[in-house]
């Protein structure tokens, strides 16, 4: 209890401070409790939640309109996230599922299918949608401010950010949300990179290539787009990078290459000129050479094109300040390795290595660290998205994806969407002392719960591993909470403001299976329910713990593994049609795990089961206890299957009692056999 | 209540005692009777009690038993107390309170340990196989097994059983039937090991079995399936479990005749008599012209079918004959129908393999039972299991109407009272009240009741609507359990319906909300009706709770408690309220002091005085006055004259909470 008021008084002091502040020009500079840097999806994700919840918050865009990447990219204009309009379901839920473009708010008609009915829809059509979603509620954005600058300050009131826009105008900040998204072109050092287009730059008309030769750098969706679009015209197409090629379909990681971009995978197994290589990127050297040989033939045309060369670094001979483009025959590989596949020079070497993390405006006070993984291009956050050391600064978008690199949909629209979601779940605790919103249940119903929850709920599909519902189980009453971010269960008292009580909690994931299996192959999908921990497929998990799991829980946890190893585990079977209602593979195994874990009797009985059970027994099973005895008994419906409770369980609450009921000519004869039944083996003392 | 259980419960006891005491003198003796039969000769099995400990204790309720299964084999089972008899030879070491002895001739034959005589078939079984003696052989050796079936050959034949544990009802079966026909047959015991590899059974865990060795008759002369050469009896396995009915039948069946003649269709043969009525019967066909070569056919098929089937050979010649000469073979099973099925067999294989795989197919069925009683594969919630077994039945939701997040407000607004039913596809309690919910819906179309708006809410699909957030347009909180009925009128918030799940109940329910509450009364002739009609004649047969405000005018303070309790009352009970000039006329009748609550429960003959109640300050606890007020005084005999339903229906609240544990434990106390 203490506690609890001191964080109120605290938040509420905290939010009075804040609001005396706010509005008021202090020497030019603009105070609001939030800051949201760029009007993005991400961006305009959070102002919905901020504007929803009446904070005091303002949306920075340096452009004119929200979402400008958009405006530019993907260069070849066409959408590769899924807008499926036609699921044959009315469930908003979870048609979101199969949304990937929409941005969440309480408008059911604000989706995106609003601007556009086509499966891949056009690039132009996303910053439409984010200015109708911006129209539409109201949020507050400025635009044209380009931040240049961002410091953190340290005052009485705490800390708090300043940005510094182009004018020098000051915004001051308590808590800075940067959804700045990543724009900036990741490059590779290496001698001739000058020589090298760049994906942002290149031509988009697929004539210019005309019999070209071209080298790719880079085997993402971008490089594979690029190829695509030249496919037709160019002589051929190689692609180069370190790794091989990694197929979202195979990987479930969207970030992947995507069928929808694979066609030179097909040129290049079907003999076609076209094809991949690996190699470190560090370690080429690209030269420009005049093709000596054809310039005398084609004097005619006056003009030669300069053609490109891909060495190695090895080959160079060292201490070798020329210019890159002045490589000697003998120093290309050719020269050496007369089967060097990438022998044959190219016309055009064309980068597309994806895009990175604006560090730069972020002052050192304010600077979030660089992620150990995705090769340092994004920032290092929290299991909250808070940035490591920056407290109040928030990463939001495809900015946050650090979390989940390679893993889940964290980096893309339909992932970012609902953790910017949680955070502001997790603001609205910290500095609002609101509870992350949850819904309190009878125990009875809590499969019921669960099963609409893993068919329909978007957010732990789409961010599988990431995110998934808590249940604090507190008897006869449980409190689901939804989608919080697992990494930070640690955390889960503080951030979330629920307490675990001693009956402990279970978590509801969806994970795909861990092993790597032929994806088309036979025997891919796991049918049987008693298998169930074999499924490959997405499929919901439950963990069990019986108290919080620690940091070092969550460090030691197996590898692979969302969670750490839990009490109880339990495997739904993966489905088909991802509709876990199966009453025999899906429900009564699930209904089975949560009677171990909380040690109740959860099957719903009939009113005269009830009735027997009340007679028999001291406590009756809670299905009768919030039911039937609460005047909410069930008909016995035709032919109910008689022996099912005998079945057992409730063991422990047998009373020697009733024992004669069928002699007792107190009671109605239906009852007799029934009866003797519940509690038969306890004659022995008559 | 109190009282008449604990009267039944009494009842029961006692006779239950006078019964335990007869039983236990019916088996004791005196030190006279002891002496008086040892003289005479008579096997007795006895057992000197000393102290009763729990063990001791169940063994007597064995012995008893037993008394009665021993006695058709002529010996008297009894217990001698020692207490009462001090029998110097018996009850002077204490180690023959461990022991039980069988006295034949005069003199003690022989004592058992109580660790082998421990229930009724154990001393059955032991006891026989005492008094049996020579009769029944052990052998242990395949070697000796031989010299014993050179000894019996022309004269006897042999029984030969395994038995899988002494003290058994196998062991029990094996002895009682040993001791009838011990005298007909050489009854072998083998204690398994290498006698049973030699019978050839390798499987594990072994079964307990018996076979019949044919010994009596020269087996050259008999079949040629066995070689002549051959010192050994033939033996015919007994295929069925080891039981004295089994047992039984088996013998008899060996000794049945091999293969008899017919004369006339095997439609028109009966049915084999007892004790062959569970016995297969197969038919062969025989012509004339190959009379023999058919009798030597269906004789070697008969003793190949021997133990499982009987055979009848029909000859072909008779008139009466009528089956198709394209059929060569008939055969008619016991219990399912004693229809005789014709078939054209090729070899004598075929015969063999419809009677063993038959066998093989119970089995399997078996052990398909035993699987599901696993509870594997099988629903163990009662209402799930019902609702998946009738999962084939597809609602017919016509006489409702589908709320969906777009129509619910112009449904909604169309009628003035609409019950909606929120359901999940996936909870059984919410599918198996829909289907009483449909059944409401088109009783109440039957009816005619139209003012009623019947809705069903699928929250699988229409989740939005189902979670309306507080706020939202919706009259609702989000509903959190299911299946949940409210009860929606416009601009008003919903009511929760809180009865029972069943379609009588929430008929009911329905049809008292659609009166006013409380409904105005001015008249004396408008309360009297009030009092006492139906407030619908489908409910002529409910008597509801009635309650009557007495408030003395709109101003008072009490009106607004009455009316919001009235409210919260609408469909549980009926609700009236008094206006002006009655007010005082019925407060000086029943000497209250308006604001006040008059209750007719149900329960009570309408003509006695209502109970009294004063308004109080809150609804909420004027609420519970009135249910606590409305409650019955639980009756002794409720229980067997209503049925279930109405109990909880019509006593809403007897059974809630702790009442029901009150019950409970009453019960729980007096046994």
């Amino acid at each position: 209890m203490e506690p609890n008021l001191l964080c109120f008084i605290l938040s509420t002091l905290f939010g009075f401070a804040l609001t005396s502040f706010n509005q008021h020009l202090h020497n030019g500079t603009r105070h609001y409790n939030y800051c949201v840097l760029g009007a993005g999806p991400a961006g305009l994700q959070m102002g919905f939640f901020l504007s929803k919840a009446n904070r005091d918050y303002i949306i920075l865009e340096r452009n004119s309109g929200p979402g400008s990447f958009f405006n530019k990219y993907p260069r070849h204009r066409k959408l590769i996230s899924i807008n499926k309009i036609h699921t044959g379901r009315w469930n908003r839920e979870f048609n979101l599922r199969h949304d990937w473009n929409s941005l969440l708010s309480d408008n059911p008609d604000l989706l995106f299918r609003k601007v556009s009915g086509e499966f891949y829809p056009p690039a132009d059509a996303f910053p439409l949608y984010l200015s109708t979603f911006v129209r539409e509620l109201g949020l507050k954005v400025q635009y044209g401010v380009d931040v240049g600058r961002v410091r953190s300050v340290q005052s009485a009131a705490g800390r708090s950010y300043v940005l510094t826009d182009q004018h020098a105008a000051d915004y001051s900040c308590s808590v800075l949300l940067v959804a700045t998204g990543l724009w900036v072109p990741q490059e590779v050092e290496f001698a001739g990179s000058d020589l090298v287009e760049g994906y942002e730059s290149i031509s988009t008309n697929p004539d210019d290539y005309k019999g070209q030769a071209v080298l790719i750098l880079g085997k993402g969706n971008s490089a594979f787009e690029t190829t695509q679009s030249i496919l037709g015209r160019a002589s051929r197409v190689h692609m180069l990078s370190s790794s091989p090629v990694r197929l979202a379909w195979q990987t479930h990681y969207v970030g992947d290459l995507r069928a929808v971009n694979n066609e030179l995978l097909d040129t290049y197994q079907l003999k076609s000129l076209d094809g991949l290589v690996e190699a470190h990127l560090e370690d080429i050297v690209i030269a420009k050479q005049e093709e000596r040989g054809r310039r005398r033939s084609g004097g005619k045309k006056g003009e030669t094109r300069a053609k490109l060369y891909l060495g190695l670094q090895k080959f160079r001979q060292a201490g070798d300040e020329r210019n890159a483009s002045d490589v000697s025959p003998e120093e290309l590989p050719g020269h050496h390795i007369d089967n060097f596949p990438l022998r044959r020079p190219y016309d055009r070497v064309i980068r597309c290595l994806g895009f990175r993390f604006n560090f730069s405006i972020f002052d050192s006070s304010a600077r979030p660290p660089h992620s150990h993984n995705a090769k340092g291009r994004l920032p290092g956050v929290t299991a909250w998205y808070e940035g490591k050391n920056t407290p109040g600064l928030f990463l939001l978008g495809t900015a946050s994806h650090s979390r989940d690199y390679r893993g889940s949909a964290g980096g893309f629209v339909h992932g970012f969407r609902y953790t910017a979601r949680a955070v502001h779940r997790l603001l609205e605790h910290r500095y609002h002392g609101n509870p992350w919103p949850s819904t309190r249940l009878m125990t009875t119903q809590l499969t019921s719960w669960i099963l609409k929850r893993v068919g329909e709920a978007s957010g732990p599909y789409q961010m599988f591993e990431v995110l998934g519902d808590v249940i604090l189980l507190q008897g006869s009453h449980c409190e689901y909470i939804e989608e919080f971010l697992l990494q930070a269960l640690p955390r889960f008292a503080s951030l979330s403001g629920h307490e675990v009580s001693s009956h402990g909690l279970i978590v509801v994931v969806m994970q795909y299976g861990k092993k790597k299996i032929d994806y088309l192959g036979r025997g891919r999908a796991e049918t049987d329910w008693t298998k169930a921990w074999k499924s490959n497929f997405l499929h919901p998990v439950l963990y069990y713990y019986d108290s919080l799991p620690t940091e070092q829980d969550m460090k030691m946890r197996p590898h692979g593994w969302p969670l750490p190893r839990p009490k109880a585990i339990h495997h739904m079977v993966e489905d088909f049609l991802t509709e876990w209602d199966g009453p025999l593979s899906h429900i009564q195994p699930l209904r089975r795990f949560l009677e171990h874990c909380i040690q109740t009797d959860l099957r719903a009985f009939s009113a005269e089961t009830c009735f027997r059970s009340a007679l028999t027994h001291r406590r009756s099973p809670l299905s009768c206890q919030q039911g039937y005895l609460n005047q909410r008994g069930v008909q016995r419906y035709g032919q109910l299957t008689r022996g099912v409770y005998e079945a057992g369980l409730v063991p422990a609450e047998q009373v020697s009692a009733g024992t004669s009921t069928g002699a007792s000519p107190a009671f109605p004869n239906y009852l007799a056999p029934a009866g003797a039944s519940v509690s038969s083996g306890l004659k022995l003392d008559l | 209540m109190w009282a008449c259980v604990a009267f039944v419960l009494l009842w029961i006891r006692s006779a239950g005692c006078t019964e335990k005491a007869n039983m236990s003198k019916r088996i004791e003796y005196t030190a006279a009777d002891f002496y008086e039969r040892l003289l005479s000769g008579k096997m007795m099995f006895l057992y000197f009690e000393q102290q009763v400990s729990p063990t001791i204790s169940l063994f007597l309720v064995e012995l008893e038993k037993s008394a009665e299964a021993l006695q058709d084999y002529g010996v008297l089972v009894g217990k001698v107390s020692c207490q009462k008899e001090p029998i110097q030879t018996y009850c002077a070491e204490a180690k023959q309170q461990h022991t039980a002895f069988l006295f034949r001739g005069g003199r003690e034959f022989t004592s058992f340990s109580l660790d082998t005589v421990f229930d009724v078939n154990s001393i059955v079984a032991e006891v026989l196989f005492a008094i049996l003696g020579d009769e029944v052989k052990y052998v242990h050796t395949d070697a000796d097994l031989l010299a014993m079936e050179k000894a019996a050959k022309g004269k006897k034949d042999i029984v030969l059983s395994y038995v899988r544990s002494l003290g058994t009802e196998e062991h029990r079966a094996l002895m009682e039937t040993a001791y009838v026909y011990g005298s007909k047959y050489q009854f072998i015991l083998i204690t398994g090991g290498p006698v049973l590899k030699q019978l050839r059974v390798n499987e594990s865990p072994q079964l307990s079995r018996v076979w019949f060795l044919h010994c009596r008759v020269h087996s050259t002369s008999l079949t040629p399936v066995t070689p002549v050469t051959s010192e050994r009896c033939p033996l015919t396995q007994m295929r069925k479990a080891l039981s004295t009915l089994n047992l039984h039948t088996f013998l008899q069946l060996l000794e049945a005749p091999l293969v008899s003649d017919v004369y006339v269709d095997p439609s028109s043969v009966p049915p084999p008599q007892s004790p062959y009525q569970l016995t297969p019967q197969v038919f062969l066909f025989s012509h004339p012209a190959t009379v023999h070569l058919d009798l030597d056919t269906a004789t070697t098929l008969a003793w190949r079918l021997r133990g499982l089937a009987m055979l009848l050979l029909v000859h072909r010649q008779s008139p009466a004959v009528k089956t198709p000469e394209k059929y060569n073979a008939a055969y008619r099973l016991p219990e399912k129908s004693s229809e005789v099925k014709y078939l054209t067999l090729h070899s004598l294989d075929d015969v063999l393999e419809l009677f063993t795989k038959q066998e093989e197919e119970e089995e399997e069925e078996d052990h398909v039972d035993e699987e599901e009683d696993s509870h594997l594969g099988e629903l163990d919630d009662e209402v799930a299991a019902a609702v998946h077994k009738n999962r084939g039945h597809f609602q017919d939701m016509d006489s409702v109407t589908q709320l969906t997040s777009d129509n619910f407000h112009a449904e909604v607004a169309q009628s003035s009272l609409t019950v909606a039913l929120f359901y999940l596809k996936w909870d059984a309690v919410s599918m198996h009240f829909l289907s009483s919910f449909i059944e409401v819906a088109e009783r109440l179309e039957d009816s005619q009741v139209d003012d009623v708006h019947m809705c069903v809410v699928d929250c699988g699909e229409w989740t939005d609507l189902c979670a309306a957030q507080p706020g939202s347009a919706v009259p609702f909180r989000p509903i959190a359990a299911f299946p949940s009925v409210l009860l929606i009128r416009p601009q008003q918030s919903a009511q929760h319906y809180r009865g029972m799940l069943t379609g009588e109940a929430l008929h009911c329910f329905i049809m008292m909300s659609r009166m006013a509450s409380p409904v105005p009364l001015s008249t004396e002739e408008e309360v009297t009706s009030f009092l006492q009609e139906a407030p619908h004649p489908d409910l002529a047969t409910y008597r509801p709770d009635r309650i009557l405000g007495l408030i003395r005018t709109a101003s008072q303070p009490g009106l607004s408690v009455f009316t919001e309790a009235a409210k919260s009352l609408r469909g549980e009970v009926l609700t009236g309220l008094l206006t002006d000039g009655l007010v005082e006329k019925w407060a000086a009748e029943y000497a209250a002091d308006p604001p006040a609550v008059l209750l007719f429960p149900s329960w009570r003959n309408p003509t006695v005085r209502p109970s009294l109640l004063l308004v109080d300050s809150s609804s909420k606890e004027l609420l519970a006055r009135i249910y606590s007020a409305l409650l019955p005084p639980v009756v002794c005999g409720y229980l067997s004259v209503l049925p279930l339903q109405d109990l909880f229906l019509y006593n809403r609240l007897a059974f809630k909470g702790q009442k029901t544990v009150f019950v409970g434990t009453a019960l729980q106390k007096q046994t």
